[in-house]
This record gives C-alpha cells, sequence and structure tokens, in this order.
C-alpha cells in the first residue's frame, strides 16, 4: 500500500462518518483551545508583570534599611524601621562607587493635601530630581523636582493626575499653592498618567523635595534608595560596592539591604512560568479525555469494520499495514483537531484581548507547539490498542463471519 | 413497559459493551477526577490561609494611621505619617464600648547581643497585653511587664529562635543583653510559633512600645490591636472605636481594619482561584460529555433495527427517548462516581505523601461535580435520543 492510497483510505474513512467525525473534532479541539487560552492567559499575566518592572527603569537596584540573621524578609524590612537610620548623607556616599550612575533617595508617608476647602489623603514621596530618570516617568506639564542641593527644603510639589483631577478639578493645578500637613507647597509639576505599576499608584502621589519631607514627617531616615548601575553587567559590583560603602558608614555593620530588579524579576517570572504551565497542564488533562474518546470509536470501529479489514488481510495486507491505517486516520484526526483548536484559541485569546486591552496576551510559543503535538501523540498512543487488535483480526475468520 | 424492565433494558445494552461503557465513564471519570483534585487543593490551601489567621482570633481589629480614600491596606500608614497614632490613643481605645484589649504595636529591625553573639531580629515594640491579643503562648518566664507604656523598664521578651541563637543551652531569664545598643533584661521566652505566611515568628524580640518608639525615633504607631467581646456586634464595636479615636483626633485620619473583613477578602480571593482552577479541569468534563454524545450517536445508528421493533410493539417516541437519555445520565453517573473516588482518592495520598501541601476535598464541590457530570451526561443524550425517538419504524425495521 502506497502512502498516497493509505492517505486516501484513511480519509475516505473520516469522511464516510461525518457526524462522528466531527465530534471526534470538536474534543480534540476543545482540549486543543483550552491549552491555547490558558496558556495565554498566564503567559499575558506574565509579560505584564515583567513589563511592570521593566518601567521601573532598567539595571535598578534598591536598598533598604534592615536585615535579618535569616535572610529572606521579615515585616520589620517591608514596614518597619531601624535604629540607625539610612539617611540623605548615605544615599550621596553610594555615589563614590564607579559603578553607579545615579541615585534617588526615597521616603514615603501618607499626607493630607488640602486645597482651599477640599482635602484627600494621599501618599506623599520625598524625593530628588534624579527620581524622573531613574523610575523612568513622565511629565505631563510643568517641571520635575528641581535639581541641586538635596539638603535644601524647597516649597515646591509635583502631583499625580487623579490628585489634580480630584483637588483641583477643571482648574489648572500649576502655581497653585496646596498644603500637605502643616506645610505649604507650590504645584510646579504633573506627572503623566501611568497608572498601577506595581501596587504604586503614581496618579495617586503627590512629590515634594527629600528635605522637606524630612520636615513633614519629622525624621531623617530613608525608606529606600534606589540606584542605577551603570550597566547591566555592573550591577552585581555596584551591589556589593553599595554594601561596603554603607557597612563602612554604618561603623563596619552590615545593617541594609540591596535587592537588585533581576533578582525580583527572575523570581516573578519562575513563577508565573510554573504557573503557566501548570494551568496548561491541567488544561491538557482535557485531551487525555479525548484520546479515550477517540480510542473508544475506533475499538467500535473495528468491530463494524471486520469484513473490511479481513478483506484487506486476504489481498496481502501485513499487521503493519493494518495498524498504519488507524494511525493514519489518528493522525488526521489530531492534525484537525489541532487546527481548529488553535483558530479557536486564538479566537478566543483575541476576544479576551478586547475585554482587558492593557495586558498583551499571546499565546507562549510552547504552548502553539505542544497542544497540537499532545493530540497527536495522545491520539497515537490510544489509537495503539484498536490498531492493534484490527491487526490480529485472522482473515478467515473476520471474512466468514456474517 | 414496566419501570424494572425499562432499567434492565437499558443496564443490558450498557454490560453489552463493557469495554465502550467504560471508556466512556473513563472521560468522564477523569474530568470529574480532575475537578475534584484541584478543587480538594485549593480549599486546603484556603483552610490552610485562614487557619494562619484565626489562629491570632477572629475578633481582632487593627487600627493603622492614615486614611487613604483610595488605598486598600493602611499598609503606607505604617511608614511615615503626618497623623501618627499615639500611645494614649491606644489606652484610650481600652475605654471604647465592647473593648477587651488595646495594644500600641510598632515594628522594626534592630540588633540584638548577647556574650559575643549578635544577630538582627525583627523587633515590636508592643504594650503588655500583646501575647493576649495575639493569643500567643509564653515558654518561659512572663511577658512584658504592666508598667506604665510611656516609661516603661528596660525588658525584653525573646522570640524562640533568638532565645536558643542567643543562649544556647542556658536559662536565658534574667540575663542581661543588648537590644539596638540600650540594655535590656530577659525576662520571658515565648512558645515557637514558626513560620506565619512566610514571615518567622520566632526571630523577633519584644521591647515595650515607648522604648521602641524612642529608639527607631519616631512619633506614630505602626498599629493598634485591639480585641473586642466576641458576642459584641462587629459594627456598634466599629462604631465605638472610630468615635474615640474621632474624638481625639478631630477626624478620621486612620484605618480600621477588622480580622473578620480580612478573612472575607482572602475567602472571596481563594474561592475564585479554586473556582477558577476547577473550571480549567471541568473543560476535560466538557470533552467526556461530547465523549457521550459521540458514543451514544454510534449506538443509535447501530442499533436502529431494535428500536424499530421496540417501536412496531408500541413503545412510545417518549419511551424510547428515556430510554436513551437514562443510558446517558447511567454512563454519566457512573464516570462521576469513579471520578469521585480517584480524585478524592489521590487527594487522600497526596495529604499523605507530602503533608506540606494542604489538601482537604470540599463535599460541596463533590455533589456539584457529579450532578453537572449528570446534566452534561442527560445534555449529550438528547440529540442522539431525539434522533432514536424519531426513527419511522417501518425504515428502521428494514435497514437490517
Amino acid at each position: 500500500m502506497r502512502f498516497p492510497d493509505l492517505l486516501d483510505f484513511a480519509w475516505q474513512v473520516v469522511r464516510g462518518n461525518r457526524a462522528r467525525t466531527l465530534l471526534i473534532l470538536l474534543a480534540m479541539s476543545i482540549g486543543v483551545a483550552a491549552v491555547v487560552v490558558v496558556s495565554a492567559l498566564g503567559e499575558g499575566a506574565r509579560r505584564y508583570v515583567l513589563d511592570q518592572f521593566g518601567s521601573l527603569g532598567t539595571n535598578l537596584l534598591i536598598v533598604i534599611p534592615g536585615r535579618t540573621a535569616t535572610g529572606g524578609v521579615s515585616p520589620g524590612i517591608v514596614v518597619g524601621k531601624t535604629p540607625r537610620p539610612l539617611t540623605l548623607d548615605d544615599a550621596y556616599a553610594l555615589l563614590r562607587s564607579r559603578a553607579v550612575r545615579k541615585i534617588a533617595p526615597l521616603i514615603v508617608g501618607a499626607g493630607d493635601v488640602r486645597w482651599g476647602s477640599r482635602i484627600r489623603e494621599s501618599v506623599v514621596l520625598g524625593s530628588t530630581a534624579e527620581l524622573l530618570e531613574v523610575r523612568r516617568m513622565e511629565l505631563a506639564q510643568g517641571k520635575f523636582l528641581p535639581p541641586g542641593d538635596p539638603h535644601h527644603a524647597e516649597p515646591v510639589c509635583v502631583i499625580g493626575s487623579t490628585v489634580a483631577r480630584e483637588i483641583f478639578g477643571a482648574t489648572q493645578p500649576l502655581g497653585e499653592w496646596l498644603r500637605i500637613g502643616d506645610r505649604r507647597f507650590r504645584v510646579i509639576g504633573l506627572i503623566a498618567r501611568q497608572g498601577q505599576s506595581m501596587g504604586f499608584n503614581t496618579d495617586e502621589v503627590v512629590m515634594v523635595p527629600v528635605a522637606s519631607a524630612e520636615a513633614l514627617f519629622n525624621t531623617d531616615s530613608l525608606f529606600r534608595i534606589l540606584f542605577e548601575a551603570k550597566s547591566r553587567e555592573q550591577i552585581e559590583l555596584a551591589k556589593e560596592e553599595a554594601l561596603t560603602i554603607l557597612a563602612a558608614r554604618h561603623e563596619g555593620e552590615r545593617d541594609v539591604t540591596v535587592i537588585t530588579q533581576d533578582a525580583i524579576l527572575a523570581t516573578f517570572d519562575r513563577i508565573l512560568t510554573a504557573l503557566t504551565l501548570a494551568v496548561g497542564g491541567i488544561a491538557a488533562i482535557s485531551l487525555a479525555v479525548a484520546g479515550i474518546l477517540i480510542m473508544n470509536v475506533m475499538l467500535i470501529a473495528v468491530s463494524q469494520r471486520r469484513r473490511e479489514i479481513g478483506l484487506l488481510k486476504a489481498l496481502g495486507a501485513s499487521g503493519v499495514q493494518v495498524r498504519a491505517i488507524f494511525f493514519t486516520e489518528a493522525v488526521l484526526l489530531a492534525l484537525g483537531g489541532g487546527a481548529v483548536g488553535l483558530v479557536a484559541g486564538k479566537l478566543g485569546q483575541m476576544a479576551i484581548g478586547q475585554l482587558y486591552p492593557t495586558i498583551p496576551f499571546t499565546a507562549p510559543w510552547w504552548a502553539v507547539i505542544a497542544a497540537p503535538l499532545t493530540a497527536v501523540v495522545t491520539a497515537v498512543l490510544f489509537s495503539v490498542a484498536p490498531a492493534r487488535r484490527a491487526a490480529q483480526l485472522d482473515p478467515v475468520l473476520a471474512l466468514s463471519r456474517r | 413497559m414496566r419501570t424494572a424492565d425499562f432499567v434492565r433494558f437499558a443496564w443490558l445494552s450498557l454490560s453489552a459493551h463493557r469495554l465502550r461503557t467504560f471508556l466512556t465513564a473513563l472521560g468522564i471519570a477523569v474530568g470529574i477526577a480532575a475537578v475534584i483534585l484541584l478543587t480538594s487543593i485549593g480549599e486546603g490551601l484556603h483552610r490552610f490561609v485562614i487557619d494562619e489567621f484565626t489562629q491570632f482570633g477572629t475578633n481582632l481589629i487593627g487600627i493603622q494611621p492614615g486614611k487613604t480614600s483610595t488605598h486598600g491596606g493602611g499598609g503606607l500608614g505604617a511608614i511615615n505619617t503626618v497623623r501618627p497614632l499615639s500611645i494614649e490613643d491606644a489606652l484610650a481605645l481600652q475605654h471604647a464600648p465592647h473593648i477587651l484589649l488595646s495594644d500600641p504595636m510598632v515594628q522594626g529591625n534592630a540588633d540584638v547581643e548577647h556574650a559575643g553573639r549578635s544577630r538582627r531580629v525583627t523587633l515590636y515594640g508592643t504594650g503588655h497585653t500583646f501575647h493576649r491579643t495575639l493569643r500567643m503562648k509564653l515558654a518561659l518566664g512572663d511577658f512584658l511587664p504592666a508598667d506604665d507604656p510611656r516609661a516603661a523598664r528596660a525588658f525584653v521578651v525573646l522570640g524562640a529562635k533568638v532565645a536558643q541563637e542567643l543562649f544556647p543551652g542556658e536559662n536565658p531569664l534574667g540575663a542581661r543583653m543588648r537590644v539596638g545598643g540600650e540594655r535590656y533584661r530577659v525576662v520571658g521566652v515565648m512558645a515557637p510559633k514558626g513560620q506565619v505566611l512566610g514571615f518567622d515568628l520566632d526571630d523577633t524580640v519584644y521591647i515595650p512600645v515607648g522604648r521602641a518608639l524612642e529608639m527607631f525615633n519616631r512619633e506614630s504607631l505602626a498599629e493598634i490591636h485591639v480585641t473586642y467581646e466576641p458576642t459584641a456586634p462587629l459594627a456598634e464595636v466599629e462604631e465605638g472605636i472610630k468615635r474615640v479615636l474621632v474624638g481625639r483626633h478631630g477626624r478620621e485620619d486612620f484605618t480600621v481594619t477588622p480580622q473578620q473583613k480580612m478573612l472575607e477578602v482572602f475567602g472571596t480571593v481563594l474561592d475564585a482561584i479554586t473556582f477558577a482552577v476547577a473550571a480549567i479541569g471541568g473543560i476535560s468534563l466538557l470533552v467526556g460529555g461530547v465523549g457521550i454524545l459521540t458514543i451514544l450517536t454510534i449506538a443509535v445508528s447501530e442499533r436502529t433495527a431494535e428500536i424499530g421493533l421496540l417501536r412496531a410493539i408500541g413503545a412510545t417516541q417518549r419511551r424510547i427517548m428515556l430510554l436513551f437519555l437514562g443510558e446517558a445520565a447511567v454512563l454519566a453517573a457512573l464516570g462521576g462516581l469513579a471520578g469521585l473516588a480517584l480524585g478524592a482518592g489521590i487527594a487522600g495520598i497526596l495529604a499523605v505523601a507530602v503533608p506540606a501541601l494542604p489538601v482537604h476535598t470540599p463535599w460541596s464541590y463533590a455533589v456539584v461535580a457529579e450532578i453537572s457530570a449528570i446534566v452534561i451526561g442527560l445534555v449529550a443524550g438528547v440529540l442522539p435520543a431525539r434522533h432514536a425517538a424519531r426513527l419511522d419504524p417501518l425504515e428502521a425495521l428494514r435497514s437490517e
């Protein structure tokens, strides 16, 4: 039997039982589409998170005051204070390292922002002019915090778009005087709408010079120091040097934690990839069920087509050839189901993409390959038993009966 | 046709094709097993998280400084704020209605030192009732004494791990040690608590809150923990707390987070995740349904003659339809039961083999899964059953 004949034979069988074929295709395509859509969701979430981190700036490192002996993160590190604060001078000492390009000190607090009779409690960030570049933010109007001596507490502020809308309404905020706590600040700039960025909404903040924030919150302790390494290769060096510099300033005590953005990124990447694989795998269970269906239908087909198979064998077809017929049929069905499933999955993914335009849903390449491949492999695996049964039919017995 | 005959007829047609029945039911069984297993893990996680929280008690309320109209949690308020919560606020809350205990808290990171050994730990500045509000137990000695929180003596209570690392093999009670550079005397050691949601609660020390505020040079507490009478209505308790604090501050510049609300939020999120995973597993159930549809379609075409005969001797269309629907439902129900046993079995094995993974089979989901299996079977059976019922008896008989 030549290969084109084999294909033609299988094709005839597939076409002969329309309803049956369509149902198997349906089962297979549901499985493939499910894997594609679900893994696209997972991949979309992964890319979204990675993009969010990417928008924080590249080659970014973060100094956090405090350290635990056991490693890992403790509640004290996340929100607590330390006896020895991380000061502004500590931050600027980091610039002594050759690997550090820019630094931005950060003080975070909550304050009630007042203008006229309107009050809004919002997040107040104290930082310097460098923050704009380190955090990759953009301005909508006006200027950012002025460069110059970070110890000089200038009464100016830059506000996020939500704060501007809620407090000023239709009024032009530039040049207006706001009151935060017991101090007055002049609005000199508006940050462009950026939305949520890793739990930190820049639309919701008011930024003031770091010295003003120190005075406002009556503290000399920084919440974080953000700094940027000169290049990707120098991130590790920058981390080491930062630890050394700060240890030297803190009487030889290593009481800070430096985290690199790469480390956070890699962790998130790992977790989300694993998650995508897991849900993709769960969806792939349905492919196994579809495989069981193919096996079931083929077993029925073998008993229905006894005479046909008997005739083939009587004409000299070997067991291998009979098996090949069934495998070809299974592969044809799986390929068809896979193709339909891929198209359906793609459509589903686009539909979800329309619902949530901000999240970049794309099916990962491995899912696009693995889903139809799994379909074909399961189809072949599950048709082993029916194909064997057919191949082992005795031609004489098969032809003699009815 | 009597019901007994009806059942026997359906049963015969299923048992005549053992392998076929087995495989069709297997399709459904795999789907159900997947759903049961996944929801078991989801439900187990849910319970695990809830347990982690409720070990601190359920009649607990956290009050944090700062009220952000937009941010959900008061997490940021714990850092810096222009509206501090003071120790006096915590004391005043003790007189709010239904309040049992009110304990101020500030946390941070500090060095502790004893006999040349030093260690960096999480430091909690607390009142003398902290262990009671959060239901923590002491292994040795007492918790901090009931001093005036603004001028408390320099006593420290150690977490289990700190005690073990700094005082290996000795009794730390009464020993002098340094906390953040100041001298303290050890009065107690907490019982080990282990990790709670990734935070090590044993690598901690507890000192009086007034001293901690001084050490960190800060004005505001991070949080006030309040417990209330378990029978008191939560809304009234919250109202009382707000009235007291608004009276002191002039306006509502704090966030009140009852533990119960937090539990509800966590519960909702975890339930949503469990449901989503179960739905993904349920896709297999759908495919299993397609399997039933296919097999029944084949069965109808195989048994055309038989159906024709039944119709010819007086079976109604309705009866034929019920026959096939019954067959589909039995197939699905059998598969569902097998899947339930399989899923619960694997979950049980998992629970024994991987004790770290919390597993709990939610029986509500099991019932829902079984019912949905039968419904899927019925829906899948409708088309072939109708097809069978509408066969013309004459044509059907002649087809043989």
